[in-house]
C-alpha cells in the first residue's frame, strides 16, 4: 500500500514539474510578442483655435482599438476644433432590454475630455427587441414602431443623466425625411413630432441641462407622397405645423454643396450649401428666430467621378468659404461641422473622398488646409504646380 | 504475458492506413462532386419576380448615369448583357449609395452592379462576383522614360494630382524608396501632360483617369503598370448562391468571348 501511494506522489510530483515548466515557457514566449497598442490618457490638453465654429463629424464608435480613438481626437484637437458629432447607436449600448453597455461610450468620452474636446451625440438605430417583428413586418435598423418610442426616450433620459456636464446636446434621429432613415416606411413629420415629445421631458428630467436638437433633414427635392422622403423645407414646416417646436431646444442641420461653391444663392429648388439659409427662413416664419442652429454636417466631395463632387483643390476653396460665410453672416449657427474626419475602414466607393484623414491616418490637404484656417497659421505656399506648358 | 512489441506497432500501422484510406476517399469524393456541375434552378426561381432587378446609384459617370428618363454607362451596358446572357428581362433601380447595401439585404433589388469594391467585411451577407474591372493606381510614363514601375522612381519626378488617392500613395511609397519629388497639379489630365511632355518621368493616376486621357491623346503610347488594385464587382446575396453563381457564370462567358473588354472600351 506505501509502494502504490509512493508511486502516486511520484506522479503527482512529476506532472506538476511538467506543468510548471509549461508555465515559464508560455511566459517565455509571450515577452516574444509585441505588446498590445494601449491608449493612457495623459496630461489634459486644451483646443487652441481662432476660429471655435470649426467642428467635426467623427466616426469613432466601430472602433475597435482605443488608440486609435485617441489619434483621431488628438488629430482633432490639432486641427483645431474643439467639438465633434459622433454616433452613439442605442443597439450598440442596449442591445438587450435594459442591459447597458456604456463601455464604447466611455472610452469616447474619456478621450474627447482629455483632448479637451467636446461632444455633440447623435442618437438612433433601433435594437432588434424595439424593432417588429421581422416575421410579421419588414424593418431595417431605422425602423422605430410608435410603441418603441418610450423604450428609446428611456435610453435617451438614461444618456443624458450619465453624461450630464460632459456631453450636453443630443440629436434625436437623422434624416427623418428619408424612407431609408425611417426604415423605409413612408416618411411621417408627425410621427417624428410625436419622438420628439416623447424624449424631450425625459432627457430633461435627467439633464436639466441637456439640449435636445431636432434631426438634420437630409437635403432633397423630393415631392410630397415620393417613396424616397420629403422636401427638407415642407419636413421643416410640418414639424412647426405639428407643433414640434415645444420639443426642441436647438436645431440641427446638413447642407452639402454638391457641385457649387459656397457661395451660390439659396432657393427652394437648390441643394447647396446656402440651403441652411432656406431652412433657417422656415423657423423664422413660425417665430422661432431664437433657436440656435448647429450645422452637423456639410463639406464637398472631390471623388474624381461622383457627379456630386469636385475636384480637390475646389474642395478646400469651397470649405474655407464656407466657414467665412458662416462666420459673417449666419451669427445664428453655432457649430459648422465637417462630414466626415475619418471612416474606420474604407467604404470602398466615394464617400471615402469626404474624409479628412485616411482610415490609416493619412493626412489629406484638406485636413492641413483646415488646420491652417482654425489655427491662424498663414502660408504663402502654392499647394499645386501651374498646368504644364504654362509656365 | 508481456505484449508483444510488434502488436503495438501493427496496430499503430492499421490506425494510420484506416485514417490515410479515409482521408482519401473523402478527398476523391470532394473532388468528383466539385466537378460535377449541379444543375442550377430555373431562371423564374433564380428570380421570382420574373426580371433580374439591379440596383445601382446612377452618378457615377461612365459606369451609371441617370438622365430624366433612362440610364446609360458601362454598368448599365454589363447589366443588360448578363441579363439577356441568363434570359431574364432586366429592371434598373436607381439608389443612393447609402441604401445599395440595404435595398440588397432586404430583397428589393437581386443584385447591385454599382462600381462596387469587395469589401470583406460584408462577406457573410454578400457574395460578390469575380472582378470585372480594376479602378485602382496606374503608373503612366513615356516609352522612353527611365521610370516604368515604381521602384524605378528614385531621383526622378513623379506626377499626381493634388490630394487625390495618387497623391497620397506617393507619399506611402516615399516611406519606402530613395526620394524621389512629387508634383503635385490641379487636375489628373495635368499630371498626365506632365508625364506626356517630359515635365515628369512619370505619372500616378487611377485607371478610369488614364483611360479617359489616352482616348483624348491617342497618338501617346506609353508604358501602365498597376500599382494598385480596386476591384469593382457584382453583389449578390450571400443566402442565394445559386443566384450568385448564374451571375459569375454569365460574367465569365462575357469575358471568355470578349464582350467585356468591348464593352469597357466603349466607355474607356
Amino acid at each position: 500500500m506505501r509502494s502504490i501511494a509512493r508511486r502516486g506522489a511520484d506522479g503527482f510530483r512529476r506532472r506538476w514539474r511538467w506543468c510548471v515548466r509549461g508555465v515559464v515557457l508560455w511566459l517565455l514566449l509571450g515577452t516574444l510578442l509585441p505588446a498590445a497598442p494601449r491608449a493612457p490618457l495623459g496630461e489634459p490638453q486644451t483646443v487652441e483655435t481662432d476660429h471655435p465654429l470649426v467642428c467635426l463629424h467623427t466616426r469613432l464608435i466601430e472602433e475597435v482599438d482605443e488608440w486609435k480613438i485617441q489619434r483621431s481626437l488628438q488629430l482633432a484637437r490639432e486641427m483645431g476644433a474643439d467639438t465633434i458629432v459622433e454616433f452613439f447607436p442605442w443597439a450598440y449600448v442596449e442591445n438587450d432590454e435594459d442591459q447597458y453597455n456604456w463601455s464604447n461610450v466611455d472610452r469616447i468620452v474619456a478621450h474627447a475630455r482629455n483632448q479637451g474636446i467636446h461632444i455633440i451625440a447623435r442618437m438612433g438605430l433601433v435594437p432588434a427587441w424595439a424593432r417588429p417583428d421581422t416575421d410579421d413586418e419588414f424593418s431595417t435598423l431605422n425602423t422605430l414602431p410608435e410603441e418603441s418610442y418610450p423604450d428609446f426616450a428611456e435610453f435617451v433620459a438614461d444618456f443624458a443623466g450619465r453624461y450630464a456636464g460632459v456631453i450636453d446636446h443630443l440629436i434625436i434621429w437623422n434624416e427623418p425625411n428619408l424612407a431609408f432613415e425611417w426604415g423605409y416606411r413612408q416618411v411621417d413629420p408627425e410621427g417624428y413630432v410625436r419622438l420628439l415629445q416623447a424624449v424631450y421631458d425625459a432627457a430633461h428630467a435627467a439633464n436639466p441641462n441637456v439640449v435636445i436638437l431636432a434631426a438634420p433633414l437630409a437635403p432633397t427635392l423630393e415631392p410630397p407622397g415620393s417613396a424616397a422622403g420629403l422636401n427638407d423645407l415642407l419636413y421643416l414646416e410640418a414639424i412647426y405645423e405639428a407643433g414640434g417646436a415645444a420639443y426642441f431646444d436647438g436645431l440641427a442641420m446638413h447642407t452639402y454643396g454638391f457641385t457649387e461653391p459656397a457661395a451660390a444663392p439659396a432657393s427652394e429648388t437648390a441643394l447647396n450649401f446656402r440651403r441652411a439659409e432656406m431652412l433657417r427662413q422656415v423657423m423664422e416664419r413660425y417665430g422661432d428666430a431664437e433657436t440656435p442652429v448647429f450645422i452637423t454636417e456639410t463639406g464637398w466631395n472631390d471623388n474624381p467621378r461622383w457627379t456630386k463632387a469636385v475636384t480637390p483643390s475646389q474642395r478646400i476653396a469651397y470649405t474655407l468659404d464656407a466657414f467665412e460665410i458662416a462666420e459673417l453672416e449666419w451669427d445664428w449657427m453655432e457649430k459648422l461641422c465637417l462630414w466626415v474626419f475619418r471612416y474606420p475602414a474604407p467604404t470602398f466607393n466615394y464617400p471615402d473622398n469626404f474624409t479628412l484623414v485616411t482610415t490609416d491616418f493619412q493626412l489629406k490637404p484638406i485636413y492641413y488646409a483646415v488646420q491652417t484656417y482654425a489655427r491662424g497659421f498663414t502660408t504663402d505656399e502654392s499647394l499645386w504646380l501651374p498646368p504644364p506648358g504654362d509656365q | 504475458m508481456a505484449a508483444s512489441p510488434w502488436r503495438s506497432v501493427i496496430l499503430t500501422l492499421i490506425v494510420a492506413a484506416a485514417v490515410w484510406l479515409w482521408a482519401l476517399v473523402g478527398a476523391l469524393y470532394a473532388i468528383r462532386w466539385s466537378a460535377v456541375p449541379r444543375p442550377l434552378p430555373p431562371v423564374r426561381v433564380l428570380f421570382p419576380y420574373g426580371e433580374m432587378r439591379v440596383g445601382v446609384d446612377a452618378s457615377y459617370p461612365p459606369f451609371a448615369v441617370a438622365t430624366a428618363d433612362d440610364m446609360f454607362g458601362l454598368e448599365i451596358d454589363l447589366a443588360r448583357a448578363l441579363a439577356a446572357d441568363i434570359g431574364v428581362p432586366v429592371r434598373f433601380v436607381n439608389l443612393g449609395f447609402d441604401g445599395l447595401y440595404d435595398a440588397l439585404r432586404t430583397d428589393q433589388v437581386d443584385v447591385l452592379i454599382s462600381a462596387l469594391i469587395v469589401d470583406p467585411s460584408r462577406g457573410d451577407a454578400v457574395a460578390y462576383s469575380q472582378p470585372y474591372f480594376n479602378a485602382g493606381q496606374v503608373l503612366v510614363s513615356s516609352e522612353g522614360s527611365p521610370v516604368h514601375e515604381m521602384a524605378d522612381l528614385p531621383d526622378h519626378r513623379l506626377a499626381v494630382e493634388f490630394g487625390s488617392q495618387g497623391q497620397t500613395e506617393a507619399e506611402r511609397w516615399l516611406r519606402r524608396l530613395l526620394p524621389f519629388t512629387v508634383l503635385p497639379y490641379e487636375l489628373p489630365e495635368y499630371a498626365l501632360d506632365a508625364a506626356r511632355l517630359g515635365e515628369a518621368e512619370a505619372a500616378l493616376v487611377e485607371n478610369v483617369a488614364a483611360r479617359l486621357y489616352l482616348r483624348q491623346h491617342p497618338a501617346w503610347q506609353p508604358t501602365i503598370t498597376e500599382v494598385t488594385v480596386v476591384p469593382f464587382a457584382i453583389a449578390t446575396r450571400a443566402n442565394r448562391p445559386d443566384r450568385a453563381a448564374v451571375i459569375d457564370a454569365a460574367l465569365e462567358s462575357l469575358m471568355l468571348d470578349g464582350s467585356l473588354e468591348a464593352l469597357i472600351r466603349r466607355y474607356l
